[in-house]
């Protein structure tokens, strides 16, 4: 009895056989990855003859610096940017917003509109981007950041994670603040909104991710090359890989596309992670 | 500082009625502590003079305005709340300060009654630390701090020594005393402990249910409570209750048989009928008597040992248990036979309602 | 979709306090700039769907003409339409179990709170920040049948190299592949969290009982997370029925048909061939099954519960 106990505590073999697996998918998740940044690094002619091999020789940057001088690329860049952070500040200010009203204000109507704005959460994006091309046509605003920014404002799902935020807050935090003579907008600006930071980070996170991510829509609403997000450029840079003479050039912008969303997710990993554990316990 | 007045003050929420019609005049700088067990409606009537609840009937004045749709911030009074309600992301002289920075009080001036208050409550060394760098109690000075740094018109306390240990809420308790004295100002203090509403209040307020039952200094609701639950709640261990009857009814004085020993001699003003009553006695009046003397007859339960005093448990036989309270080297042992001596001027007598039936002064 | 329980609760305290009706102007400031945006772009548009759905309506010009439900009526007998459910459900069906699978399989393995398991999880969440244009590259890349690495890796065994994407068989699984490398962090650490909440007290519990480890994770560790099983399945299905940027941009819906799926249909049928009301009742369509799916998952939990 205590013999079987023991093998179960340690069970030493199973363990290292679950880790040398895990180990194995690890590499599947990161060996592609690694050969495409490493076809980036290598000059055009070169891949044209052979496209094996996990080092970068002979080695160039050629690919990247004819990107920013020639190519669209940074034009897309700065576009992604522009929309991914206006993007991001939106939601986080009408969310923060509306959130704080349905945590804690008081109103009439308040719970069937805030059942009404959560089953916006249903609505996927394929049931409205016809119609929303159609408006933004008669408004002649297509190819515009404007265009490509407000649709997603509009998914409430900042406005759901806010509303569980701002509840969980005590509320004698804000009772000690009214006494403190604070306005509503007081409470909410220098009390609610400080101590909501973790959610907002978490949040704003989220929204840049898929901000930068997004497909469907700039792939309608941008169709002026120059209006393009990285996204959307680079999915019409992908033609027949067996042919193109610029493997190496299409290998950079993708690293380009990635290179901000990586960077955020290696320095932010901790909230992503935890934003997803805090859309998941409700 | 102001006097604080409720006029048949209620609170309803839904079909709840949670409190029925409190009146009550707080006199400027007196310290009134409102007690009662959970759920009596001390917290929502302290909520409701703070401006945090609704008054669904009757009026509030603090200062000798009514306030009833005075919004809380503009009422003027500060409130330390049960779990000190610190904001979290600031240091603890923002945290004081915050009120005074939202009427727009020039910063040479917060600064300086900041470090006024710091200085009251020993706290100067804390002033740059966040809460969460600091203890239970030194949030609650914080807390407390905050309250004084506004110079409000009263302070209200919302249970605040509930969550720290035994010895710091003894300390803090003598020093709130002591603050108060310090400042003079008007304190309304809600608690579920009678030992803080005994050793701290001017006036204690006894609720329950919703009702205010008594209203008066500490030792006078002590010697004179005025039904069954003012005298069990207040006095711990608590006062002994037994059933009985009054046989003979004599002139400024009754016979009660509490039927484990001889009748117990009652000095009363008023007249009464015979019939049945219950008979209080706090556990200091009753001694352990020598052979032969005394009322009550039974068994030792339990001793508890206390150092200075010593806590006998007697069973009576039947369901009746009392508890006397004697001196720290009495000789009881578990198990032993004893008699115990009343004093019958001590012991109160109440009516089948749970109301006292006053007792003629000895 | 998981939401609208907690909603209804937790809004019934209401507190009411002495600035009570004055609260109700604020309350709206605060909710107008959401609500605004919300109805312009959410609601507006979905009710305006519906309508574009009841027209012949093209995308440049001004043809529109009201014609009711025929546009619903026709998809009942446009083969095109039922061939991409068809592709669409077998993508779902072959992507939802293998997902959820996986999902929890790297989650068991990787839950430990150590630094060699937190790396892992790092790893295996990190291709969830792509694009769907930078996997499909990779994947493109990877599958190629000359220059992918897998070719590359057939070749050196000796193996006449597959072109996945053109084969009539391997392009729905290759499209399944490189969904599961895209997005298998999500669920992964959506079963994470719920592991642990799982007390370890219960571990030690069946431990002390003599449990296996395939016991254990049967009676104790499936049970606790079943809540969680069902949120990723649900979660997985709507977000893979609306599989389109792997479907255009890897096998751009070939060969001869066979990956093609309903959103791509949708944005063809919208964007290529100008029908946007015939393309506005098959997104119409898509969002009343989602709606149903979701809808599922808020009646499980509520039985449950």
């Amino acid at each position: 009895m205590s013999r079987d106990a023991t093998v179960q505590v340690q069970n030493p073999w199973l363990d290292r056989l679950v880790l040398v697996l895990l180990i194995l998918m690890a590499a599947m998740w990161l060996i592609p990855v690694i050969w495409i940044v490493v076809m980036s690094l290598k000059p055009n002619a070169v891949l044209m003859r052979s496209t094996a091999g996990f080092l970068p020789i002979p080695f160039t940057l050629q690919n990247f610096t004819d990107l920013l001088q020639v190519s669209a690329v940074p034009n897309w860049l700065i576009n992604s940017l522009i929309v991914a952070v206006a993007m991001t500040l939106l939601t986080l200010i009408v969310s923060s917003l509306a959130g704080y009203a349905f945590a804690r204000l008081d109103f009439p109507g308040k719970r069937i509109i805030f059942i009404l704005v959560l089953a916006g959460l249903m609505v996927p994006e394929q049931a409205v981007f016809i119609p929303l091309h159609t408006m933004f046509a008669d408004w002649g605003m297509h190819n515009t950041h404007v265009a490509l920014t407000m649709p997603r404002v509009a998914v409430p799902i900042g406005v759901f994670l806010m509303t569980q935020f701002f509840r969980a807050v005590p509320r004698e935090l804000e009772e000690a603040a009214e006494l403190d003579n604070a306005s509503r907008f007081t409470v909410f600006w220098k009390i609610m909104l400080p101590l909501s930071l973790p959610a907002l980070t978490t949040l704003g996170l989220f929204t840049f991710l898929h901000a930068w991510n997004d497909f469907l829509w700039p792939l309608v609403s941008a169709t002026e090359t120059d209006m393009y997000t990285v996204t959307v450029g680079l999915a019409s840079i992908q033609g027949n890989f067996a042919q193109t003479q610029g493997l190496g050039s299409v290998m950079a912008s993708a690293v380009f596309a990635s290179l901000p969303v990586v960077l955020i997710y290696l320095i932010f990993q901790r909230y992503i992670v935890r934003g997803v554990a805090m859309g998941s316990t409700r | 500082m102001a006097s604080v007045v409720l006029r048949d003050v209620t609170k309803r929420y839904g079909d709840f009625q949670a409190l029925h019609g409190a009146s009550l005049h707080i006199e400027e700088g007196e310290f009134v502590v409102f007690v009662g067990p959970s759920g009596c409606g001390k917290s929502t009537l302290l909520r409701m003079i703070a401006g945090l609840e609704s008054i669904t009937s009757g009026e509030i004045l603090i200062g000798g305005e009514r306030v009833n749709e005075t919004p809380a911030r503009h009422r003027g009074i500060s409130m330390v709340f049960q779990n000190y309600a610190l904001y979290p992301h600031m240091t603890v002289a923002e945290n004081m300060g915050f009120g005074l920075k939202n009427i727009g009080t020039p910063k040479a001036e917060i600064d300086a009654r900041v470090a006024e208050a710091a200085r009251i409550l020993q706290i100067e060394a804390l002033l740059d630390r966040k809460p969460r760098e600091m203890s239970g109690g030194q949030r609650q000075r914080v807390a407390i701090g905050r309250a004084i740094v506004r110079k409000p018109k009263a302070f209200l306390f919302d249970e605040p020594l509930s969550n720290l240990d035994a010895a710091l809420r003894v300390q803090m308790r003598t020093e709130l005393a002591r603050l108060h004295q310090t400042i003079g100002a008007t304190m309304i203090y809600v608690t579920h402990d009678q030992v803080e509403a005994m050793t701290m209040a001017d006036r204690i307020v006894v609720m329950r249910e919703g009702h205010i039952e008594q209203v008066g200094a500490p030792l006078d609701l002590y010697r004179n409570p005025k039904n069954l639950f003012v005298a069990g709640f207040l006095g711990s261990p608590k006062m002994n209750f037994l059933e009985g009857r009054i046989g003979e009814v004599g002139e400024g004085r009754v016979l009660v048989d509490v039927g484990h020993g001889a009748p117990l001699s009652v000095p009363v003003s008023s007249r009464i009928d015979p019939g049945p009553v219950t008979v209080g006695i706090r556990p200091e009046h009753l001694k352990l008597a020598a052979n032969g003397s005394g009322v009550l007859t039974g068994r030792v339960d339990v001793v508890e040992q206390l150092g200075n005093s010593t806590l006998i448990y007697v069973d009576l036989g039947g369901r009746a248990q009392v508890v006397a309270e004697e001196s720290g080297d009495c000789p009881a042992h578990v198990g032993e036979t004893v008699r115990l001596a009343v004093a019958p001027a001590a012991a109160h007598l109440f009516d089948g309602r749970g109301d006292v039936i006053p007792r003629s002064v000895p | 979709m998981t939401i609208t329980a907690t909603a209804s609760s937790s809004l019934a305290e209401r507190r009411e306090t002495v600035t009570g009706r004055r609260e109700a102007w604020a309350a709206y400031l605060f909710l107008a700039p959401f609500l605004l945006v919300y109805l312009v772009f959410l609601v507006y548009p979905l009710f305006k769907g519906f309508w574009i759905s009841l027209h012949d309506w093209e995308l440049v010009g001004s043809y529109r003409e009201y014609i009711g439900f025929l546009n619903y009526e026709d998809l009942w007998y446009d083969p095109i339409f039922w061939l991409t459910v068809r592709n669409t459900l077998t993508f779902v069906a072959l992507t939802v179990p293998a997902m959820t699978v996986l999902s929890l399989a790297l989650a068991l393995g990787v839950s430990r709170r150590t630094r060699t398991h937190g790396i892992l999880r790092g790893i295996f969440f990190a291709s969830s920040v792509f694009s769907v244009s930078v996997v499909t590259l990779i994947w493109q890349m990877v599958l190629n049948g000359e220059r992918g690495l897998i070719a590359h890796l057939l070749r050196s065994l000796g193996i006449a190299p597959i072109d996945f994407l053109g084969h009539p068989f391997w392009a729905m699984p290759s499209m399944v592949v490189a969904t599961l490398w895209w997005s298998v962090g999500l669920p992964m650490a959506l079963f994470i969290a719920g592991l642990q909440q799982i007390p370890g007290e219960l571990y030690e519990a069946a431990e002390l009982d003599n449990a296996s480890r395939w016991t254990v994770l049967r009676k104790i560790t499936l049970p606790a997370i079943h809540r969680t099983v069902i949120l990723v399945i649900v979660l997985q299905i709507v977000l893979q029925f609306q599989v389109f940027g792997q479907a255009l941009l890897m096998t751009q819906g070939g060969p001869a048909d066979r990956t093609r799926t309903l959103v791509q249909n949708i944005y063809h049928t919208a964007f290529r061939d100008w029908q946007v009301g015939y393309a506005s009742a098959m997104a119409m369509l898509l969002f009343v099954l989602m709606f149903f799916v979701s809808m599922l998952q808020l009646y499980i939990g509520r039985r449950e519960d």
